[in-house]
């Protein structure tokens, strides 16, 4: 039975609960927004990562540098995409 | 077609590998898609609410929080159906499997309640410009996770007809990863939109 | 007969459609006549409509996009005629308004993606030295789901009604208020399905670069067409997502109440219009980067020399693939943002200006020294250099937001566009497919003929889009069905319409010359016709089946080249039992009820898509639980096939 549970998948399970209950601090306790929000992009960043590392096994393949660069360049393009939408239609009014 | 011994099952064939590749590549669209909805979505919470409910008017803790879990456990059986397919346990990995797509039907039951009780408080697709964004976006990860279930089931089919052979082992391996990617999204869903809404 | 209603053609009554509608039913009856009285229904089945051959799918795109060349281009035409003299009447305002959308529609997603996916199809495979592309069933699908969104979009014309709110589909414009008939139901369901073929293709391109390589083939060792490719694709699979939801957003709007893009509810019309361009803007990469890769090839072919600056020239388009992301808010400077964002996207898109730049040098650089042979692909390869200049310095004019608010939707926009899309896009896809004919085909086209409409169409282009420069910084505006005498634009309009018919004769001498160079052209014309210099013409023209009998050995980017003159030995193993992929109905049939889901969506006929969704669920099944293994193409096959090509290669 041991053997079906590798320490390393436990591990990142554990650390993926405990990410979950630090993001829900924005809830119950009084902080600014930057603050709050500020924790969020934090931990969600990092269970992301975790994900793609410990479980989705990213790395482990001849392929990694093509894996690792994709997904980044889609992260990047994502992320830029946001902040540019949010330029041009919210904050470009301000 | 060549056969490496030294790579895990799902790697083995010249085949595999370029299915895996192509599926991260994909995977890789499914960020914009999902960042595409994200854009609109921190437009309208601002913009978009006209005379509808705002976001922390509707959002319920309880059922949110529940899901998460599911989900994050969802993530955490089907790594380890991964796992125990590689150390070439099928009855594990098949049990493994069921459990994963018991969690998503749970979640799936979850996001349904959560979708009545929308309608209920007023908020549906036609209200306004936010609540249509915000309902396209969890419609869109909820359909992800559908097709997933019945993906699962496929699968657990072929793996119990066929055994595990290079093929199946492909497709279980590749089948993870979509589930994984599903409650990446989820967190950023959970975190972006329910609890920076709640906040 | 209510249902039977919605069906029933345009807003507006005009004989011209009905003698369209019954000239399309007169060539479509001709056709099955044709097909069966030379009893080629089972040749078209086995060796085009179920292949999985990158060189068949290749050639159909192509096919595919010329027959939409003409189509976009009769549009063309007859936009100019219209304004070609003041208060023209022969189209009215609505008439008009279908026209220049589905015109830009055809033209850019229909004509040119399938045009240059086409040539990606062709030559890809074979300048990497593989057999097939990664998934070639896959490879199959995209080219039938294009096809099917293509065919939707075009059955639009008789069926319902054209789209009229311009190829960008602006809303509230394009919102059930001021479109009230189906037409822009068909837009977004035809682009939605040919999109997701897209995609499809992207992903299915990158992994054939990264994993099919022939050995020795490092990246740095990539012939520039493919490195255009790979970089193009990548922009494919990252921009397309974001049209597949702008579209969903826009179907539910249209199609289901929702208030994304209307003007209450907290709807904002302008999102369209922010992720139109984020798709759109990298759209226009994806258009002209295949473009640069075939012009480069060119370019050193025939002036007999190798690429300068092969790095830079990776550089850039890696640097443009980037950039092409974070350009998009200039297509609305005027949109009211504020200075700061203006600013910022203002000095993005000028930056790109830069590694295009690089790439123009590169090419003139090449041909510096070099030993230039003038054949019609190399006309076209010149002929681009300074004309795509001219439109990329208005591109930086157009840039500067402050001066933006000049030229925003004047005819000055117009002509900047056609200026890099024509010369860029159109020549390069001309250039290659002359440059490549012998090895699809296996003869050449006629230089003569070819030169006549070189000259028809480049003469034609400049009479057609430089008078648009001078009437829009005077003002004319863009998608106009008409305008005053007053005005003043009478006589450069004229001019205009005079260069859309020369451009017009010069297509029309290229199809001919199709059909001269067949019934005339010799067929002994060697594997290498124009002394090339890259792997694709390592093989046979036309190319077999398996691409390359053994697989090929590289060292530079220039295999070919060093294997005729260096010595290398570039096929250095022995002819074995090729694997091959079999063909399958699967793809055409997938598509075909793709089609038919969206026919049904568009006119609101829920129980034909749900039936055409259980359908696309059923073939998802089928194909989960299919086993197909290919079959294996055996070595004495190979060695008589390579005998009646004079020897194994």
């Amino acid at each position: 039975m041991r053997e079906l549970f590798p320490m390393k998948q436990v591990n990142g399970f554990i650390f993926s609960l405990l990410l979950t209950v630090i993001a829900l601090s924005v809830y119950f306790f009084d902080m600014s927004f930057a603050m709050g929000l500020t924790i969020l992009i934090v931990t969600a960043f990092i269970q992301a990562a975790v994900q793609l590392v410990v479980f989705m096994h990213a790395g482990e393949s001849k392929d990694k540098h093509a894996i690792y660069a994709n997904t980044i360049y889609g992260v990047v393009i994502a992320v830029l995409t946001i902040l540019g939408s949010l330029l041009a239609m919210v904050w470009g009014y301000n | 077609m060549k056969h490496d011994s030294n790579l895990p099952l799902e790697y083995s064939t010249e085949t595999n590998e370029m299915n895996i590749l192509g599926f991260w590549i994909f995977l890789g669209a499914e960020i914009m898609l999902f960042a595409t909805l994200f854009t609109t979505y921190f437009v309208y919470v601002d913009r978009g609410v006209g005379n509808g409910p705002a976001g922390s008017e509707i959002f319920e803790l309880t059922p949110v929080m529940i899901e998460t879990i599911l989900l994050l456990t969802s993530s955490f059986t089907i790594g380890l159906a991964v796992h125990a397919m590689r150390i070439n346990r099928v009855k594990a990995m098949i049990g493994f499997m069921i459990v994963t797509l018991l969690l998503g039907a749970g979640f799936i039951s979850l996001e349904v309640y959560e979708f009545i009780h929308y309608y209920h408080e007023g908020a549906t697709l036609q209200t306004s410009g936010f609540t249509a964004i915000l309902l396209t976006t969890l419609g869109t990860h909820g359909a992800h996770v559908t097709l997933g279930l019945f993906w699962g089931i496929m699968i657990i089919i072929q793996t119990l007809r066929n055994g595990l052979n290079a093929r199946t082992a492909n497709k279980s391996f590749i089948f993870s990863l979509y589930w994984h990617f599903l409650d990446v999204m989820w967190i950023f869903i959970f975190s972006f939109i329910y609890l920076k809404g709640m906040m | 007969m209510d249902f039977f209603d919605r069906f029933s053609i345009p807003p507006h009554d005009d004989p011209m459609l009905y003698a369209s509608i019954v000239a399309i039913a007169i060539v479509s009856i001709a056709i099955v006549v044709g097909l069966t009285y030379f009893k080629k229904w089972g040749y078209l089945w086995n060796e085009w409509l179920t292949t999985v051959d990158h060189k068949r799918i290749g050639i159909m795109y192509i096919i595919s996009a010329l027959l939409m060349l003409f189509r976009g281009g009769a549009d063309a035409v007859m936009m100019r005629l219209q304004t070609a003299v003041p208060d023209n009447t022969f189209l009215d305002a609505q008439h008009y308004n279908e026209v220049f959308t589905t015109h830009g529609v055809v033209m850019i997603i229909f004509m040119a993606m399938a045009f240059i996916i086409g040539m990606m199809n062709f030559v890809v495979p074979l300048q990497i030295g593989a057999r097939d592309v990664a998934f070639p069933r896959l490879n199959a699908l995209s080219f039938w789901l294009y096809f099917a969104g293509a065919m939707l979009f075009n059955l639009s014309f008789v069926v319902g009604g054209s789209p009229d709110a311009g190829w960008t589909n602006y809303y509230p414009l394009a919102g059930t208020d001021f479109s009230e008939h189906v037409g822009v139901n068909y837009y977004n369901w035809a682009l939605q399905i040919s999109g997701i073929g897209t995609l499809m293709t992207g992903i299915n391109f990158i992994a054939t670069i990264m994993k099919m390589r022939a050995p020795g083939m490092k990246l740095m060792k990539m012939p520039m067409f493919t490195w255009s490719a790979l970089i193009t694709n990548l922009i494919i699979v990252f921009a397309f997502p974001v049209l597949t939801i702008a579209l969903l957003m826009g179907t539910f709007d249209r199609q289901f109440f929702t208030n994304f893009f209307t003007t209450s509810d907290g709807g904002m019309d302008m999102m369209w219009a922010n992720l139109f361009w984020i798709w759109g803007h990298p759209e226009v990469y994806i258009l002209i980067l295949p473009a640069f890769g075939i012009y480069s090839q060119i370019i050193s072919t025939f002036s007999q020399r190798n690429l300068y600056g092969y790095k830079s020239m990776v550089a850039s388009m890696v640097v443009i693939s980037l950039l092409s992301f974070l350009v998009w808010v200039h297509h609305f400077f005027t949109m009211g943002q504020g200075a700061v964002a203006n600013s910022i996207f203002s000095i993005t898109t000028m930056a790109i200006a830069v590694p295009t730049g690089i790439k123009i040098f590169n090419w003139l650089l090449t041909m510096w020294k070099g030993k230039i042979r003038f054949t019609t692909p190399m006309m076209y390869s010149v002929a681009f250099i300074p004309l795509f200049t001219i439109g990329g310095v208005t591109g930086v004019m157009l840039a500067m937001a402050s001066a933006d608010y000049q030229y925003h939707n004047t005819m000055f926009l117009v002509a900047h566009f056609h200026n890099v899309i024509i010369p860029g896009v159109v020549f390069a896809m001309i250039a290659g497919l002359i440059y490549y004919w012998p090895k699809m085909f296996g003869f050449m086209l006629n230089e003569r003929i070819g030169k006549w409409a070189f000259w028809n169409i480049v003469i034609g282009f400049c009479l057609a889009f430089f008078p648009m420069y001078i009437t829009g910084l005077n003002g004319q505006a863009r998608r106009m069905y008409t305008y005053s005498e007053s005005t003043g634009f009478g006589p450069l309009s004229m001019v205009s319409f005079i260069g859309a018919l020369l451009l017009a004769v010069g297509f029309v001498l290229i199809v001919y010359n199709v059909y001269y160079s067949f019934r005339h052209a010799p067929r002994n014309v060697g594997d290498d016709p124009w002394n090339a210099r890259s792997l694709e013409w390592a093989t046979h023209n036309p190319v077999p089946e398996y691409n390359f009998a053994i697989t090929p050995n590289v060292n530079s980017e220039e295999a070919f080249w060093d294997y005729k003159k260096n010595g290398h030995d570039l096929f250095k193993g022995k002819i074995e039992d090729i694997h091959m992929p079999n063909n399958s109905g699967w793809s055409i049939i997938f598509a075909g009820i793709f089609f038919v889901f969206g026919f049904c969506f568009v006119f609101h006929v829920w129980a034909g898509v749900i039936i055409a969704f259980l359908g696309i669920i059923g073939c998802m099944i089928y194909r989960s639980f299919e086993k197909d293994d290919g079959h294996h193409i055996h070595k004495e096959e190979i060695e008589e096939t390579e005998k009646k090509f004079g020897g194994a290669k």
